[in-house]
């Protein structure tokens, strides 16, 4: 693939955030990778008795390199959120990424179903952005919920 | 498509507007990168990073750079160092280079002999509904899951190589970046924050 040649000490770092704030306050999802191995992981929604969520736990170097593989084979690295629908009121996104020499920070909405994609104005971007973070929570949950036995969500 | 001309984008959290509105590309001058979770402490690398991205043009709203900061996680206790972390109920390990056909059976065969396997998750890629290319398997025992990671690691499952390593650790991972280097780096210099 295109983009494989980063070496594996670069630095790395990955954080993702989803949440709005409504009636139920400051409702969100919130992980990262950090580059020492760090796993982070919060989740507060207030529907369910307050319970704020917070668990960290250090992944060895093949996890984090998988993680890496996810994001590398995305080629999200390519994109850019110029034509992504901006945060709004219904919620926001945001995905942060350092891997080799380049550093993103994309913002957008929340993205209900492929639906909202399609009808963006960059919807090959917004499509490998909307996989690529579903992937990654799938990987950070199973992670999460296999060590800490708790659903995640 | 003639729906488009619509500027949504206006009434974006007018409130928090205190920067210039700036359209354009990937700034090439805009605020410096920094990490918005503020945990990795900057960088220390010596070239530039190329940036991209709205989020280095908005100014991080208070409440929100917090979520990841300074408070307190739960974590299975661990005393640092080096070595796999037990997980609440058992030990898990992680195989990568999973052939996307591949079938929870495949796995169970061919890591069920060495001790029973109390969660397989075997996960798919959204977009094509194929396998991802990681097992994350559990064993109860120690034992179990180091003979696993032995014996497996290496080896041929449906014609591709798969790799096996333990999944969690006890400490953080050691990057050697001080040592292959010539000359010496001061320590990361200290935490914005």
């Amino acid at each position: 693939m295109a983009q494989r040649g980063e070496e594996e000490s670069d630095e790395f770092y990955v954080r993702y955030y989803v949440g709005h704030k409504g009636k139920f306050g400051h409702e969100f999802l919130e992980f990262e990778f950090r580059p020492d191995g760090k796993l982070r992981y919060a989740n507060n929604s207030n529907y369910k008795n307050d319970i704020m969520i917070r668990k960290e736990v250090w992944l060895t170097p093949a996890a984090l390199r998988e993680c890496r593989r996810i994001i590398s084979d995305s080629e999200i690295m390519k994109e850019d959120d110029n034509n992504w629908p901006e945060p709004d009121r219904v919620g926001r996104q945001e995905l942060e990424i350092v891997m080799g020499n380049e550093h993103i920070s994309f913002t957008t909405s929340k993205i209900g179903s492929l639906v909202d994609v399609q009808s963006s104005k960059d919807p090959e971007g917004l499509r490998i952005f909307y996989y690529l973070v579903q992937d990654l929570k799938c990987f950070v949950f199973s992670l999460i919920s296999l060590h800490f036995k708790i659903k995640p969500i | 498509m003639a729906a488009s001309a619509d500027p949504e984008a206006l009434d974006f959290e007018p409130e928090e507007d205190d920067l210039m509105d700036e359209d354009g590309e990937a700034s090439p001058r805009g605020p410096p990168p920094k990490l918005r979770s503020a945990i990795t402490g900057g960088s220390s690398q010596s070239a530039p990073r190329k940036t991209k991205g709205r989020g280095f043009r908005e100014e991080a709203d208070a409440d929100r750079n917090s979520n990841l900061k300074g408070r307190e996680f739960d974590s299975l206790s661990s005393t640092g160092g080096r070595g796999p972390q037990r997980s609440i109920e058992g030990w898990i390990i992680l195989v990568t280079g999973v052939h996307e056909e591949a079938q929870e059976d495949d796995l169970q065969n061919a890591f069920g002999d060495f001790g029973e396997i109390k969660n397989l998750h075997l996960n798919l890629d959204r977009r094509t509904g194929f396998v991802k290319g990681y097992a994350l398997i559990e064993y109860e025992n120690l034992e179990e899951a180091q003979a696993a990671i032995a014996q497996m690691n290496g080896t041929e499952l449906l014609t591709q190589t798969i790799n096996v390593d333990w999944a969690f650790s006890i400490g953080p991972i050691n990057k050697r970046r001080n040592m292959n280097r010539r000359g010496h780096r001061s320590r990361s210099p200290g935490r914005r924050y």
